[in-house]
């Protein structure tokens, strides 16, 4: 499509109608039950906390949540909200009018991304909620001890659960790629979480090249290191205690990293989707 | 070539020349976290558990919960005496999640003590009555644990528990005293050292005979001592130093603090 120019606002319009339909999805609502029940559920857990303090235990079990239920989200709700257009025949409709294939992927991450979004902003705040009563009732039981003691930096939760959001958006755009190419929502679903999986393991992959005799598993290896992007980066949960530390600057990076990623993805998911037969 | 696989050399291109652009920005942002969060640090343990079925507790975020779940799985098989049970499920505990300090220190004790006595129990009347297989078995669980405290340093680097662990052993196990010193002294030069290291490398090095280093090393640590602090115990550290001035026969005008 090159007789009309490319509009922000029909990206816009496709986004809206993409972000009511992924809201009115069931599996939007089960995992934000689920990861809300978990997060609020959190407490009840702390008898099998043996390593840590209670406080990052809870944030640790929260952001293990937002983790699991975010992916699961981001890949179902877009592999399902484009095959639901293509299978619905409403994609060959709606391209059929003047509008850019470009403008339709584009439309599609972004109204997957604002439910990710609404997802990821409500499970943290309510985890910031949770930790706050505890941390009160904690300090009300054990008053000798300091509040600083076992305080958990608001800032550094915030900064976490950007941080997964940021990894949503480039888990949705991969996801995307792979719809792309795709015949089958289901195929892109199950290819959507094994690639979550090397994209997890990306650390074995670099350890694999360098430390590996085999001329192949190296080539292997090194490339599986360079082709995908390293979701460890963006697992800040662990070392929640110097996220304060790491500065702004480490965030600004990681918003680069997953910034960059996010836009090669959509380029490429726009790229294969143009030279897709529908 | 045909179409599709033109798409997926362009799609693979792009995502190699993006990773290699990239890698400049993605290596400062380990940089700043602790050891036992780097993933390039984590890397080897992570293939030692992959091949277990927990990836879930890896990749998943729930790595804590797991990992405590793992180590009630170590109990268990710790109260059946079962050796390779439990140092297999300790290795795999600490691969999930090598933040907790308790992990490793607990399990560093296990293989020391524990694993000791149920080697010794286990033997025949005969090899029990050899003097020197029991000291070998203790000496090979001495060892082991050292070499667990030491992958534990790997995470936790600097950690004065950890070189207290390791003199602990040192001295217990091996009944290497000289270097159970050393280890003493290293932890207590590290920060948030408690005071008993610096007091245990002065009582060992006296024990060693080497009275005028415990000596002199009082001297340098009594006056940092917080009088009012019963865990720095600075009038016993000032006892010592009176002993050790009537056994090295200190002159009365250069004792510690003789006016």
């Amino acid at each position: 499509m090159t007789a009309v120019p490319f509009s922000l606002r029909r990206v816009w319009l496709i986004a809206c109608v993409t972000a009511l339909e992924a809201a009115r999805q069931r599996v939007f609502h089960l995992v934000l039950v689920l990861a809300m029940g978990l997060v609020l559920g959190a407490h009840a857990f702390r008898e099998f906390n043996f390593g840590a303090s209670e406080l990052k235990f809870m944030a640790d079990f929260g952001f293990g949540a937002l983790t699991v239920f975010g992916s699961v989200l981001t890949i179902v709700a877009t592999a399902q909200l484009f095959f639901g257009e293509l299978e619905h025949r409403t994609a060959l409709t709606l391209l059929a009018k003047p509008v850019w294939r470009a403008e339709f992927i584009l439309g599609k991450i972004g109204g997957v991304m604002a439910v990710v979004t609404v997802f990821c902003a409500l499970v943290t705040l309510l985890l910031l909620g949770t930790l706050y009563f505890r941390q009160q009732t904690l300090l009300a039981e054990h008053p000798e001890l300091s509040e600083s003691a076992r305080a958990l930096d608001p800032m550094a939760i915030i900064a976490v659960g950007v941080a997964h959001w940021l990894k949503f958006g480039v888990l949705a755009a991969l996801t995307l790629l792979i719809a792309s190419f795709a015949r089958t929502s289901l195929y892109a679903v199950i290819v959507g979480f094994v690639m979550l999986l090397i994209c997890h393991l990306h650390p074995l992959a670099r350890l694999a090249s360098a430390r590996t005799d085999s001329w192949l598993l190296r080539g292997v290896a090194g490339m599986v290191s360079l082709i995908f992007p390293d979701f460890q980066l963006f697992d800040l949960s662990a070392s929640i205690d110097s996220v304060g530390a790491a500065g702004a600057a480490s965030l600004i990076r990681l918003v680069a990293y997953a910034g960059l990623y996010f836009s090669v993805l959509g380029s490429l998911a726009v790229y294969s989707f143009n030279r897709r037969e529908l | 070539m045909n179409f599709r696989g033109a798409r997926w050399l362009v799609v693979i291109t792009g995502l190699g020349l993006t990773g290699a652009l990239l890698r400049w920005l993605s290596a400062p942002l380990l940089l700043h976290r602790p050891a036992a969060d780097r993933p390039d640090v984590r890397a080897e343990t992570f293939a030692g558990a992959m091949g277990q079925g927990i990836a879930l507790g890896i990749f998943g975020g729930f790595r804590p919960l797991v990992a405590d779940f793992l180590w009630l799985q170590v109990q268990d098989r710790w109260e059946a005496r079962d050796l390779g049970g439990t140092l297999g499920h300790l290795r795999l505990t600490t691969a999930v999640d090598p933040q907790p300090l308790a992990f490793w220190l607990n399990g560093a004790r296990i293989i020391a003590y524990d694993m000791t006595e149920w080697r010794l129990a286990g033997l025949t009347r005969g090899d029990a009555m050899s003097e020197s297989v029991g000291k070998r078995i203790e000496a090979e669980q001495a060892r082991m644990a050292l070499a667990w405290l030491r992958e534990a340093e790997r995470f936790h680097p600097g950690t004065p528990v950890l070189q207290i662990e390791r003199a602990n052993v040192q001295l217990n196990r091996l009944h290497d005293v000289a270097a159970a010193a050393a280890s003493y002294r290293s932890a207590a030069e590290l920060t948030d050292a408690p005071y008993y290291a610096a007091r245990l490398h002065a009582e060992l090095l006296r024990r060693l005979g080497r009275k005028a280093e415990a000596y002199a090393w009082l001297r340098k640590i009594h006056p940092k001592l917080p009088p009012n602090d019963a865990a720095a115990a600075a009038g016993l550290v000032l006892a010592r130093l009176r002993g050790l001035e009537a056994d090295l026969a200190i002159p009365p005008r250069q004792r510690y603090r003789a006016d």
